[in-house]
């Protein structure tokens, strides 16, 4: 039987299945194709960064991939378990931090967290524990009593990062996780994250910044046009030269060179 | 500057326009045209006092002068706001005369022309002089309403992020509802006003406010006196420069950070929810929301408000007979302006996704939270109402309504707010304005028809009680009516759980887009149904039309001929010669209830078709 405070962490992993497993993930908006039968799979202790120009399809396949938005076609399964078929199982083991989506606005940081807490019907010991924690990692004891409403963009996504790290999941997928975080707390998250990883979790994240995910990631994949057009480990990706390298010549960019907008030069 | 703003804004409104927007436009034209047609017919009428036209007049041109001032209460954010021009480095003079240039451009401009129209209509009446100065009045008194209604906006939106300024909408809402739905009582005083006239310090009050000075004009070239003349117009061209220059003043970036934020501070009485954790939990974050988001903290103010004063209009004829339902009323605008509790926190709904089983027990959360809050004030109200009114007879009436209305209220509030979700601007967006929001008109016609058909059995078994003078019949009647309204709040509430675990994903992409139609592909079922109130206005025209038919125009007559007390005002059939009046009662009885059916047939097709 289990313990109620233990909820959080008493959804049962099938070890021998990936962490993330999507197949044939499609979604059509309209005339326009956003993920295109994605594939993609995440081994468990992976650290996987997903990378991609604006409109690549990123943010759509994530959601797809957690059960927040309905694909057209395609299966999504968290250690085994269907994102929409076993959607509480799968639930347990993810924790999520979408990119642009409101909160509970009226809420302060900390009553979020004990409102999600009470909700994953944690003991009200570990909760508070728990919030207490996670808001001093994230250096949010000073607006704990703030409204989510007056949080900055970058406080934004430190309390979405601890809501999603409340119940302890087993693999975490975050959208943009450091966009205009300070670096000082960029550099608390990334530690958070290894440790993370370290003790055998798995994270999936997306990102602009070719340097982060070069510096966190073990393994990538770079999406343009809806689709993966390279998966694999880091340094088969990025080969010789950088990831950023690697990136503009996947996704068939240019970089600027020479004169360009010579109005600009006074 | 001036033609740039208005293309831009014709541009804005070009692109956001859908065939639901389109719809509602027209109706908004319509509703418009209806009370500006009746300004320039009642510059036709004859008074018989003198001075009394003239009196009138300048009463009907305060009202929309009073309009136009509360009109951003409803309208929300403008298409084209200063904000957007924060950065451009242009003089705010400039930047004020291009937004007024592109506020004049649109439907209410057009109504308020006509409906000012009447000042040449009268002025035709006083000869050719008159006219000429009667032009050049009109275009004034509409430059001084749009002029007016910017900087009220403006000063609305400044204070509503905060629960004060909140409150206020709320306030406002509720009187413009009062004003708007006791309409009757307003062509009571136009007619004793057309026959005996204003008293003179009332008439002298009206005349000088600014929205009379322009027929003060046109009076006075009536009576050749130019100088009287040309004060008025010279005060009224004064009175729009001052107040552009203090619009023009009020257009820089807002100073004041958002007032009324709620630094952790816990809102007292918390309601004591003992039960599931996970529930409770819901309620709690319920509870606060609604003390601190000043959209709620608007519906909280409006209803109650709504309600009092409604009840206690009769009490200017010295009748208590409405107090003991005042209750009753807060439930129904309780739950009406509450129809959109998804829409109003949108994409926050991830949360509630992400977690297992709680969509479920947030829809229970919603009720109880909803009922903790509107429950005790609608029984309070009741009591007090009651107890004024002191006719033991009513109790049984007062004690249905208010319980059946807040049981069925709660559960088709959830329901509709589900089914019909109407996304308006995300609550992260929404951080200084309780004025953002939805277009919920829809979902409010679908909460008060809904509370109206669950009550409606009950009722008439007390009816019937009533009329043979059956006391346990009328007390079998009100158990029927509160029965009938809780087994209506469970199925809904067991329906808007099934519907937000079933479609909940498709629900926040319709917060997070807009819209559904991104999702339509062949062989796809709609996510949320068809949003009726938003696509089909025809629905609700049906719905207001068969009301209007079924209670002013039919219920209304029915009592004032049993009562024995007849004003026949705008009653049709009270009109008529006496053998004529109780057929037309009775037709006007069954226009309304095939409109009202219409109206049901309509919406369930919509509903079917998709």
């Amino acid at each position: 039987m289990t313990r109620r405070g233990e909820r959080g962490r008493s959804a049962e992993v099938d070890s021998s299945a990936p962490a993330l497993r999507l197949d044939g993930l499609r979604k059509v908006f309209g005339e326009r194709i956003a993920v295109t039968g994605l594939d993609l799979t995440i081994e468990p202790g992976s650290f996987f960064g997903l990378v991609g120009p604006n409109g690549a399809g990123k943010t759509t396949a994530l959601s797809m991939a957690v059960g927040l938005l309905r694909p057209d076609a395609g299966t999504s399964h968290v250690f085994g378990a269907d994102v929409w078929q076993q959607a509480g199982r799968a639930r347990e083991l993810l924790g999520v931090l979408p990119d642009g989506l409101a909160m509970p606005e009226h809420l302060t940081g900390r009553e979020l967290l004990t409102y999600l807490g009470r909700l994953r019907r944690l003991d009200r010991t570990t909760a508070a524990l728990r919030t207490d924690e996670l808001l001093d990692v994230m250096d949010l004891m000073d607006a704990q009593r703030t409204p989510i409403v007056d949080y900055s963009t970058g406080m934004r996504k430190k309390i979405g990062l601890a809501t999603a790290l409340l119940h302890a999941p087993k693999l975490l997928v975050l959208d943009e996780p450091f966009e205009a975080v300070d670096p000082v707390s960029a550099a608390g998250l990334k530690h958070i994250l290894r440790r993370f990883v370290a003790g055998g979790g798995s994270v999936l994240l997306s990102s602009h910044v070719m340097a982060l995910v070069e510096e966190l990631c073990d393994t990538v994949a770079v999406m343009a046009g809806g689709d993966v057009v390279a998966a694999g480990p880091l340094h088969l990706v990025k080969g010789h030269g950088t990831l950023e390298d690697a990136f503009v010549e996947l996704v068939g960019g240019t970089r600027a060179e020479g004169e360009v907008l010579p109005w600009l030069v006074s | 500057m001036v033609g740039v703003l208005i293309r831009m804004k014709l541009t804005i409104m070009r692109r956001g326009m859908t065939d639901s927007r389109a719809s509602w436009m027209l109706v908004g034209a319509f509703a418009g045209l209806c009370p500006a047609s009746c300004t320039i017919w009642l510059a036709t009428r004859e008074a018989g006092h003198p001075g009394a036209l003239v009196d009138l007049l300048a009463l009907v041109l305060a009202m929309w002068t009073f309009g136009w001032m509360l009109g951003p209460v409803w309208s929300g954010e403008p298409v084209l706001g200063p904000e957007s021009f924060a950065l451009v480095p242009l003089r705010r003079r400039v930047l004020a005369l291009g937004l007024l240039g592109a506020a004049l451009v649109g439907i209410p401009t057009g109504v308020a022309l006509i409906a000012f129209g009447a000042l040449v209509v009268f002025a035709a009446r006083l000869g050719v002089a008159p006219v000429m100065v009667a032009v050049p009045v009109v275009v004034l008194q509409v430059l001084f309403v749009v002029v007016l209604s910017q900087l009220t906006g403006r000063a609305l939106r400044a204070v509503s992020g905060s629960r004060l300024g909140a409150a206020v909408a709320g306030l406002c809402t509720a009187a413009m509802l009062v004003a708007s739905q006791s309409g009757w009582i307003v062509f009571v005083a136009l007619d004793e006003v057309l026959v005996s006239g204003l008293s003179p310090r009332v008439s002298w009050v009206i005349r000088a406010l600014p929205s009379g000075w322009g027929l003060a004009a046109i009076d006075a070239a009536g009576r050749a006196d130019w100088g009287v003349v040309a004060v008025d117009l010279a005060g009224l061209c004064v009175l729009i420069v001052v107040l552009f220059t203090l619009w023009s003043r009020s257009l820089g970036p807002r100073r004041r950070a958002r007032s009324g934020a709620v630094r952790g501070s816990r809102p007292a009485m918390r309601p004591g929810f003992r039960g599931d954790e996970a529930t409770a939990a819901v309620v709690s974050r319920e509870w606060r929301a609604w003390w601190r988001d000043p959209l709620r903290v608007q519906t909280l103010v409006a209803a109650p408000a709504f309600a009092i004063m409604s009840c206690a209009l009769p009490l200017a004829f010295d009748s208590t007979a409405l107090l003991p339902f005042a209750g009753a009323l807060t439930a129904v605008m309780g739950a009406v302006t509450s129809a959109n509790p998804y829409g109003q926190d949108g994409t926050a709904l991830w949360l509630t996704l992400l977690v297992p089983g709680a969509a479920r027990r947030d829809v229970r959360g919603r009720a109880l939270a909803w009922m903790a809050l509107f429950g005790p004030s609608s029984i309070v109200l009741m009591l007090g109402g009651g107890v004024l009114n002191d006719r033991a007879g009513v109790w049984p009436w007062a004690v249905a309504a208010t319980l059946g209305a807040l049981a069925g209220g709660v559960g088709l509030m959830l329901l509709v707010g589900v089914e019909q979700l109407v996304p308006g601007p995300d609550p992260r967006r929404r951080k200084s304005s309780p004025l953002d929001h939805g277009n919920v008109t829809g979902q409010a016609f679908v909460v008060l028809i809904g509370i109206g058909a669950v009550t409606c059995p009950g009722f008439g078994v007390m009816w019937v009680g009533e009329r043979v003078g059956s006391a346990s019949t009328v007390g079998v009647g009100a158990v029927l009516c509160v029965l009938v309204a809780c087994l209506s709040a469970l199925y809904c509430g067991r329906r808007a759980r099934r519907t937000l675990i079933a479609r909940g994903p498709e629900l926040l992409h319709l917060m997070r887009t807009g819209s559904n139609s991104d999702t339509s592909r062949a062989g796809a079922t709609s996510p949320v149904g068809e949003r009726v109130g938003q696509r089909h206005p025809m629905v609700w025209m049906c719905a207001v039309l068969g009301l209007i038919a079924c209670v002013p125009q039919a219920l209304v007559p029915t009592i004032m001929k049993i009562n024995g007390t007849i004003a026949p005002v705008w009653f049709l059939a009270l009109h008529l010669p006496n053998n004529w009046q109780w057929l037309v009662i009775g037709f006007m009885y069954g226009l309304g209830i095939m409109l009202l059916g219409l109206s049901g047939i309509l919406y369930r097709g919509r509903l079917r078709s998709f």
